[in-house]
């Protein structure tokens, strides 16, 4: 009873975070920018004619970003859910997105939690190792992702719930270029990151 | 047109040339006259330009530049403008240069034309002279070239502009000396895009193509990558999680200003621009399954290509517009495959190697270069689509990834971790004459622009 009352503390919580979060401005790159080129013409000409070279003006790089959010409140949920033996990561094996024995049986953990928290909602980040293409693992990571998403809604995890977001290989949790970190980076990380629309 | 475009002018400079270059600056002499046509150095030798073929190299005199007067002021722009056109002219591979030591073994008097026998002497064909000088704020570079057979002036260019700029005055004048002497366009004013981590963001970044003026196009502090840019070089689409999931995004090099392309569905990456500039070719998710997909400079007009249970992605559009090349799984790893550029056709091109990815277009259309695995390494692979004849440029230790095509053809810069991290690279079309472009930070993901960008 407890622990049910601190999820629903931690919701309300939530939700305010989540309501008063700043919305993100458009950008709005200054009007004035003016931009100073001279190209040089393409035809030969003698030196009676001289040409005025110019470096072209570095435009303004400023882009209006935010860094992406991290809130203490979904670390609680996060935490509170893994105590209860939720595995946050599962592992695949190199180019593979299939689940081996081992995964489905940690999924279906995790799909009986997550059908017993029917409010909370779920981001599967899909990552692969370093080695190949970042635009292929991007690819790999997706198909990761999805392979879990699938088999969470195969047990009943309403696909809704549920948002897939491929890293590829620009994410890892471990950086040497050897097995032992390698396979630490072929995963689906799973994260509470909201409150479902179906509640 | 463009050829005879600049026939027409070259006569038309020679003839302005023989009249105020020689009358202003040397004694007026009458030698029979050679008149140079575009691709057809001195002494009638033909280039031969066959990819594997042994080049003929022009012989190029270079003594070092005249300085005119005081160079108040002018700091290291000098010695950068003249550094910069030998570095121009040897790495474009067409000359052979004899430069101030190699022609210090000679007598000469200082008079161009008492001296063209001495400089002809050691086998040259041309000669490069250069003079500089500073005009209040403003440096001012003259650079000539004389064809060694007649004394004659064959081109005559004089630049001027802040100090600031001398490399791409010298950029200027090296690429009009290779587009008269040799006939071709050079790649010196050319850019690569690329990215760099360098304070904890991945950000895309342009440089010039030797390396030099690196600078900073995104800002988003996030992981920005794969850019590509736009066929007349005036914008650079790329992929960035900056708003969540992998999405695609414009970045206008003119104005500084970036727009998203495409950021529904949960993944967007891999643009390649279509040779019109009005498509783009990119890899989206479809339920967790990545395909090829046609989109226009606004998200729309979606058309997907590739219909597959495999993993499909890396598009890029082929130089003349009709086919575009991908990497599937669909055969168990990957490999390159080629299709026509509405979708049909698809067939495999590559069969070497275990992991073949990242397809880059030669200028041509007739060569891919991408990442191929060879004995448990990334390797830079590139196969000829017609006769499907491979070869693999790179060795040795370190990974070798990502190539991407100089617009002349005939060069390739990649990423390699042979080094310190991972930089990017550029080598001759037969893998020689490496060269390291970056060193800061880590970089990759090369992209190497199309043309000399417009803006």
């Amino acid at each position: 009873m407890n622990r049910k009352w601190m999820i629903w503390m931690v919701m309300a919580t939530l939700l305010t975070f989540l309501y008063g979060c700043p919305k993100k401005k458009p950008a709005t790159p200054p009007s004035d920018l003016n931009v100073e080129t001279t190209t040089v013409p393409a035809s030969p000409s003698t030196p009676s004619t001289t040409q005025d070279v110019q470096q072209p003006a570095a435009p303004d790089v400023n882009d209006q970003t935010e860094d992406p959010l991290t809130s203490a409140d979904m670390q609680v949920v996060n935490d509170e859910l893994q105590r209860r033996g939720f595995s946050p990561d599962i592992y695949f094996d190199y180019d593979e997105a299939t689940l081996s024995d081992d995964t489905r049986d940690k999924l279906s953990r995790n799909a009986d939690l997550l059908k017993s928290q029917a409010q909370l909602s779920m981001t599967l980040e899909g990552h692969a190792d370093a080695r190949g293409t970042n635009e292929y693992n991007l690819a790999l990571g997706e198909r990761r992702a999805n392979s879990v998403k699938q088999y969470l809604g195969s047990l009943g995890v309403g696909a809704d719930r549920m948002r897939t977001l491929s890293y590829g290989k620009e994410r890892p949790a471990c950086t040497e270029d050897v097995e032992s970190c390698w396979s630490q980076n072929r995963r689906v990380h799973m994260i509470i990151t909201g409150r479902s629309n179906v509640g | 047109m463009k050829p005879r475009f600049a026939i027409l002018t070259v006569l038309l400079s020679c003839l302005l040339l023989a009249g105020l270059v020689l009358s202003a600056q040397q004694p007026p002499t009458a030698p029979p006259q050679q008149e140079l046509q575009p691709g057809q150095p001195p002494g009638q030798v033909t280039l031969e330009l066959n990819r594997g073929g042994q080049v003929r190299k022009i012989k190029l005199a270079f003594p070092a530049f005249r300085s005119l007067g005081q160079l108040t002021g002018a700091g290291g722009a000098v010695r950068e403008l003249e550094e910069t056109v030998r570095r121009d002219l040897d790495v474009s591979g067409y000359f052979e240069i004899q430069g101030p030591d190699a022609l210090s073994g000679l007598s000469l008097t200082g008079d161009v034309q008492k001296d063209l026998a001495a400089y002809r002497s050691t086998g040259n064909e041309v000669l490069l002279l250069g003079d500089l000088r500073v005009e209040g704020e403003k440096l001012v570079f003259e650079g000539r070239v004389l064809d060694l057979g007649s004394g004659q002036a064959v081109l005559a260019k004089r630049y001027s502009g802040p100090f600031s700029v001398s490399r791409r005055m010298a950029h200027t004048f090296a690429d009009e000396v290779i587009r008269f002497l040799v006939g071709k366009k050079g790649i010196a004013l050319s850019e690569i895009a690329y990215t760099a981590d360098r304070g904890g963001s991945k950000e895309i970044y342009v440089m010039d193509y030797d390396g030099e003026n690196p600078r900073k196009i995104t800002g988003h502090r996030s992981t920005s990558m794969s850019p590509a840019w736009s066929p007349n070089g005036g914008a650079i689409a790329y992929t960035s999680f900056f708003n969540g999931g992998p999405g695609l995004y414009l970045a206008d090099l003119g104005s500084g200003r970036k727009r998203p392309i495409i950021t529904s569905g949960s993944l967007n990456t891999s643009p390649s621009f279509a040779p019109d500039g009005g498509r783009i070719a990119f890899a989206r998710s479809y339920d967790g399954n990545v395909e090829i997909v046609v989109t226009d400079l606004s998200g729309g007009n979606l058309r997907r290509l590739t219909n597959s249970n495999a993993i499909e992605t890396n598009p890029a559009w082929s130089p003349k517009g009709g086919e575009i090349a991908f990497t599937s799984s669909r055969a168990g790893n990957p490999h390159i495959y080629l299709m026509d550029s509405e979708g049909a056709n698809q067939r495999r091109l590559t069969y070497d190697g275990t992991y073949n990815d990242g397809a880059s277009w030669n200028p041509e259309g007739d060569l891919i270069a991408y990442t191929s695995r060879r004995d448990g390494q990334f390797q830079i692979a590139v196969t000829n689509v017609v006769t499907l004849e491979s070869r693999v440029l790179t060795s040795g230790p370190g990974e070798n990834q990502s190539p991407t095509f100089s617009p002349d053809g005939r060069k390739i810069a990649f990423t390699s971790s042979r080094g310190a991290g991972k930089q990017i690279y550029v080598m001759d079309l037969d893998g020689a004459n490496v060269r390291q472009l970056t060193t800061e930070g880590s970089n990759d993901l090369a992209d190497w622009s199309r043309s000399v960008p417009e803006r």
